[in-house]
């Protein structure tokens, strides 16, 4: 648990995590977030008391077990309705901008 | 009496007797709805045409003499994070305020099956991120017992109305307490049920290894109605039980008292910062219980502690999965006017999801990113071992385990969202029970100062029954349920 010592939670750290959860943030969320970010890392720090050395984490605690369903052919949902939600279509697709990015 | 006041019970035997029609009811209720739910804001939408063609096709149903169920033609609302066809759902988030899915969640289709009649959608905290339904996108639902309180959250949209008289019972979805805090801040019963026991098809998720879909209402015995009409094994979802829900309204008919049963009173959950009245109203819920003949004992659940921190680790983590895929790419709220696509991303983004919810996605990101997994998701995962151990210990000594919801009654709007970590901290009785997947009722059991107090009895994976049957037991002596909100007469 050393490295958590070692976070430096500063505008930069919060910038790349916004870019990595696609989040375009303003300037005033940044500085809001690098403040609060601080304080709740801070507080869940107290889970560095508990010894988890030979603890399995939990994950799936449910007392089923993985279950697979025979692959029967069932009628799906009609393409014009699922696509009466899209944003842009076009010919049962949906429509995206461009994804290249001029450099 | 007037028709809001009715419980499912009596207003399925005016049905039943065709004293009164479905029709009649639901206008009722939506009459009632554009009254008084300008002040209180528990609903998102009203799908009022809908309900009275339901209305009218469960007064088909009834007339001619089909299989009718104590449900058919019983109006109810239901959280905006379950799916209803044809019916705006967004999660309370401006990311989803037009998006209409055109498939029900399972919960909604065996309710529509049976001929309820959804009055609309109530609101909650955006995505289920939340206390107060401060959150929500749109506006924050005011608690009917005082309007200056918050109802709870995240399902205070469905608490208040229940509370309120706006629906006879309500389908909430709790994952850290989201039915039970609100039902308690609210006077009403909610019950949180065991992880798999209703299907979550067609629920938006929050964090998919805690939530699970429950009734709240007005009464033990109307939450049992309800839960045996939604519970069971769903093909559509891998981590439901398969094992057959009870008749669970039939078992309460035949309870006469609660001796045998050892009630756990874990000391961990009365400690500082517990309000002194909600403490006193609790020791005298506990007393009750026990002159039914149950022995109430002393048990430890000695990592209550860690429940917040690790509760909130893997809520970040999962729910900034879960939400990655609201990009405006096939759904919901789209910045068009962007050169990219990944501009379409961050705008989209941007624009459409609330503080807390960026909080979150942001502390989430965060802990799933290379170089700390380990120390914060992985090491989350592991206390989360040790919290469920402590349950399953506990119930070794005893059947269930009496706390109270909360550690006060509803707080005032405005007084916690300005500090984000002083709201995580009013859920620390409730989010331990969803780590460890197990089930808990929560139970009107005193007022303090004008608002309501609830007691939270938790039990071993599937004991709704059981729990029920305490509940039930409790209600039948003691008149906290009965008691309405000022509001109730308006």
């Amino acid at each position: 648990m050393s490295e958590k010592t070692e976070i430096q939670v500063d505008e930069k750290m919060v910038r790349e995590i916004a870019s990595l959860a696609r989040l375009d943030l303003s300037q005033d969320e940044i500085e809001i977030f690098v403040a609060q970010f601080k304080d709740i890392l801070d507080y869940v720090s107290i889970l560095d008391e508990v010894d988890t050395e030979s603890v399995p984490p939990a994950y799936l605690f449910s007392a089923n077990k993985s279950v697979i369903r025979e692959d029967e052919i069932e009628p799906s949902v009609p393409t014009d309705e699922f696509i009466a939600n899209a944003p842009q279509s076009k010919d049962d697709s949906v429509v995206i901008p461009r994804v290249h990015i001029e450099q | 009496m007037e028709l809001h006041e009715l419980s499912i019970q009596q207003a399925h035997e005016l049905l039943s007797r065709r004293e009164i029609s479905s029709e009649e009811l639901t206008r009722a209720f939506l009459a009632r709805i554009q009254r008084l739910d300008p002040r209180v804001k528990s609903y998102v939408t009203v799908s009022d045409e809908l309900a009275l063609e339901q209305a009218r096709a469960a007064d088909q149903r009834i007339r001619a003499g089909e299989s009718v169920t104590p449900l058919t033609g019983i109006p109810y609302s239901a959280k905006d994070s379950l799916s209803t066809r044809g019916v705006r759902t967004t999660c309370s988030s401006k990311i989803l305020e037009n998006y209409k899915p055109f498939y029900d969640c399972t919960a909604i289709k065996k309710l529509k099956s049976t001929n309820s009649v959804l009055l609309g959608k109530t609101n909650m905290d955006e995505f289920g991120m939340g206390s107060s339904t401060e959150n929500s996108g749109f506006f924050t639902t005011h608690n009917p017992w005082n309007f200056d309180y918050v109802p709870g959250g995240s399902s205070g949209g469905s608490a208040a109305s229940v509370a309120a008289g706006l629906a006879p019972f309500s389908l909430g979805e709790d994952t850290g307490g989201s039915v039970r805090m609100p039902a308690a801040f609210c006077g009403v019963t909610g019950l949180k049920t065991t992880y798999g026991r209703v299907s979550r098809y067609g629920l938006l998720p929050l964090v998919s290894s805690f939530d699970t879909i429950g009734p709240m209402a007005r009464s033990v015995y109307d939450v049992a109605l309800v839960l045996e009409a939604i519970a069971g094994h769903d093909p559509k979802d891998s981590t439901s039980r398969g094992e057959m829900p009870q008749l669970y309204s039939e078992s309460l008919k035949k309870t006469e008292d609660l001796r045998g049963l050892r009630i756990g009173i874990p000391r961990e959950y009365f400690v500082e910062g517990l309000d002194s009245e909600v403490d006193a109203a609790l020791q005298t819920a506990i007393k009750r219980i026990e002159a039914f003949g149950a022995e109430a004992v002393e048990v430890s659940l000695p990592h209550t502690p860690y429940a917040i921190p690790v509760y909130y680790l893997i809520l970040f983590a999962e729910a900034s999965s879960n939400l990655a895929k609201y990009d405006g790419v096939r759904f919901g709220l789209s910045e068009r006017n962007v050169d990219n696509l990944l501009e379409l991303y961050l705008k989209t983004r941007e624009k459409g999801f609330g503080a807390e919810t960026k909080r979150r996605i942001m502390l989430g990101t965060f802990a799933l990113s290379a170089g700390y997994y380990d120390a914060y998701y992985l090491k989350a995962q592991k206390v989360r071992t040790l919290i469920r151990q402590d349950f399953q210990q506990a119930f070794e000594n005893c059947d269930a385990l009496i706390t109270p919801v909360a550690p006060t009654t509803a707080f005032r709007i405005g007084e916690k969202i300005t500090n984000p970590l002083d709201m995580y901290l009013s859920d620390v009785h409730v989010v331990a029970v969803n780590l460890a997947g197990i089930p808990s009722l929560s139970v009107p059991c005193g007022i303090s100062n004008g608002l309501p107090i609830g007691m939270q009895i938790m039990g071993p994976h599937l004991s709704e029954e059981m729990l029920l049957r305490i509940g039930h037991m409790y209600q039948s002596e003691t008149d906290w349920h009965t008691k309405h909100p000022p509001c109730w007469n308006d």
